[in-house]
C-alpha cells in the first residue's frame, strides 16, 4: 500500500524536497503516491528518478507513484 | 563581474562603442533618407556601420540590414519565409519562445526534440523535411550555451531545397556560418554592443518578403537609431580583436567550474558536453535545492546569476529548454561570463558554491 504525499498547492522545488525526504525514511521497494500539481513536478520527477535510481510512474496528471529502488 | 545569463545584454557596453555613440549622437543623427548635409552625412556613417558590420560577420553589405527591434527579427523572418502559414513549420525544441510561438500562426508545425546535451534530433528533422519546409534552428543556446551543428542541419535543409532561418543571437560573432542559410538573426548585445540594435541578414537569392504592413517595396522596417548602429559596429570590431584571447581564458575558466562542481557537489545536472557549448556559458541544476535562495544566497556573496527555474522566472512554467533536455529545473544557475571576469571571482565562487549547497539542502 502506497503512502500519500499530498504536495498539491506547493510550488517548486517543494514538491520534490518532500518527496526527497520521504524516500530517505522509506523501506526498500516502499511506494509513495505523490500527488503534485505544480508543473514543474513531472519534468522533475524524471529527472530525480535518474539522478537518485528510483522508479517513478505517472499515473495520472498530478498522481505519481514512486518506488524507492535504492 | 559575472552576470546573468538571461539576457545578453547584461553584459557592459563596450568602452570604445560607448565613446562611439556619444560621438554619434552629435553627428549622426539626421534621418538618412533627407537630402540634407546632415542627411548625407548619417548615410555616410551608416554606409560604414553596415560595411563594417557585414565584414565583421562575413556576409555581404547587400545581404544585411539593421533592425531597432532585435527580438522581432526571428518572428518576423520566419513570418517572411516563401509559404509560410500553409508550409510545414520545423523548429527546435529549445528555440526561443517567441520562434516556438510562430507555430500558432502555421497550419502545419512539426518540433524536432533534442539529446540530453541538447543536440537537434537530425534523423527526425530530416525525416520531416519536405521541400517547401520552413525550418528555425538556433545556432546556440542563450540558457545552456549549447551549440548546434548547423553545417549538418543546413546539409539536410539544402537537400530538399527548403528554407533555413538561423537564430544567431547567442553565438553573434562566434557563429560560423554554414554554406546554406536563407535567414539569419543577430543582436548586437552578444558583442557587448547596445540593445536595441539587431542585424537581420537575408541571403543573396533567397527568397523572402517582408510581411509587414507597407507601400513602398521595403525589405525591412527601416526604424533604428543611426547611432546604436555605428556603436554595434564599433563594438563588434573591437569584440572580434580580442576574440580569441578571450574566447580561451573564457573556455578555460567555464571548464573549471564544470570540473569543480562535479568533483565537490552531489546531485548536479550541467547541462549540455564541454565541446560542444559557448566558451562563456554554463548552466547547472541542484536536486533539492530552491533557486531562488541560491540566486540569493549568491547574490549576497556578489555574484549576480541567472535562473530557469520558475520560482525564479516569474513565470509558472518551468525552461522549456531544461525540460526538453530531460535535465532538472529546479534548483538552477546559469552563468553567463563576460570578457572582464577574473580569474580570482572564479575562485571565489568555486570556494563557496559546496558551502551554500549542502546548506541549501539542510534547511
Amino acid at each position: 500500500m502506497a503512502t500519500e504525499l499530498d504536495c498539491r498547492g506547493k510550488r517548486c522545488p517543494l514538491p520534490i524536497i518532500e518527496l526527497s525526504k520521504k524516500i530517505k525514511e522509506s523501506e526498500l521497494g516502499q511506494e509513495v503516491l505523490l500527488i503534485s500539481d505544480d508543473p514543474a513536478t513531472a519534468a522533475d520527477l524524471s529527472a530525480w528518478a535518474r539522478m537518485t535510481g528510483n522508479q517513478v510512474k505517472v499515473v495520472s496528471e498530478d498522481n505519481f507513484l514512486i518506488t524507492k529502488n535504492t | 563581474m559575472i552576470t546573468a545569463g538571461k539576457y545578453e545584454g547584461q553584459h557592459p557596453l563596450h568602452p570604445k562603442a560607448r565613446q562611439i555613440l556619444l560621438d554619434a549622437f552629435d553627428q549622426g543623427w539626421a534621418d538618412p533618407a533627407q537630402i540634407s548635409a546632415q542627411g548625407r552625412q548619417a548615410q555616410g556613417l551608416l554606409l560604414q556601420a553596415r560595411e563594417s558590420i557585414a565584414t565583421s560577420l562575413g556576409l555581404q553589405v547587400g545581404e544585411i540590414e539593421f533592425w531597432g527591434e532585435p527580438e522581432l527579427i526571428s518572428p518576423v523572418a520566419i513570418w517572411g519565409a516563401p509559404g509560410f502559414g500553409s508550409a510545414p513549420f520545423i523548429y527546435g525544441a529549445t528555440e526561443r519562445s517567441e520562434i516556438i510561438g510562430m507555430r500558432a500562426k502555421s497550419k502545419q508545425s512539426f518540433e524536432i526534440s533534442v539529446d540530453p546535451d541538447g543536440a537537434i534530433d537530425l534523423e527526425l528533422l530530416t525525416q520531416t523535411l519536405q521541400p517547401n519546409s520552413i525550418v528555425a534552428i538556433q545556432s546556440a543556446n542563450i540558457e545552456t550555451g549549447v551549440i548546434q551543428d548547423v553545417k549538418a542541419i543546413a546539409k539536410a535543409v539544402v537537400a530538399q531545397n527548403a528554407h533555413l532561418h538561423i537564430d544567431a543571437t547567442a553565438s553573434g560573432a562566434r557563429f560560423v556560418k554554414p554554406s546554406f542559410w536563407s535567414t539569419l538573426h543577430f543582436d548586437a548585445r552578444a558583442w557587448n554592443g547596445p540593445s536595441g540594435v539587431g542585424v537581420f541578414a537575408l541571403k543573396n537569392g533567397a527568397r523572402w518578403s517582408n510581411p509587414l504592413p507597407h507601400t513602398k517595396p521595403t525589405r525591412a522596417p527601416n526604424s533604428f537609431s543611426i547611432p546604436l548602429a555605428l556603436a554595434a559596429a564599433g563594438a563588434l570590431e573591437h569584440w572580434i580583436a580580442d576574440e580569441a584571447t578571450n574566447s580561451a581564458r573564457l573556455k578555460s575558466l567555464i571548464e573549471r567550474i564544470r570540473n569543480h562542481v562535479k568533483q565537490t557537489i552531489s546531485d548536479v545536472d550541467i547541462a549540455g558536453n564541454a565541446q560542444s557549448t559557448l566558451p562563456n556559458i554554463i548552466s547547472l541544476s541542484f536536486l533539492n535545492v530552491s533557486s531562488e535562495q541560491l540566486v540569493a544566497a549568491l547574490e549576497v556573496e556578489g555574484f549576480s546569476v541567472a535562473s530557469g527555474s520558475a520560482c525564479v522566472a516569474s513565470a509558472l512554467e518551468p525552461s522549456h529548454v531544461l525540460k526538453a533536455m530531460g535535465l532538472l529545473t529546479h534548483g538552477n544557475m546559469r552563468i553567463n561570463l563576460n570578457h572582464d571576469v577574473q580569474d580570482g571571482e572564479i575562485t571565489k565562487l568555486l570556494a563557496l558554491l559546496p558551502g551554500i549547497i549542502s546548506k541549501l539542502r539542510e534547511d
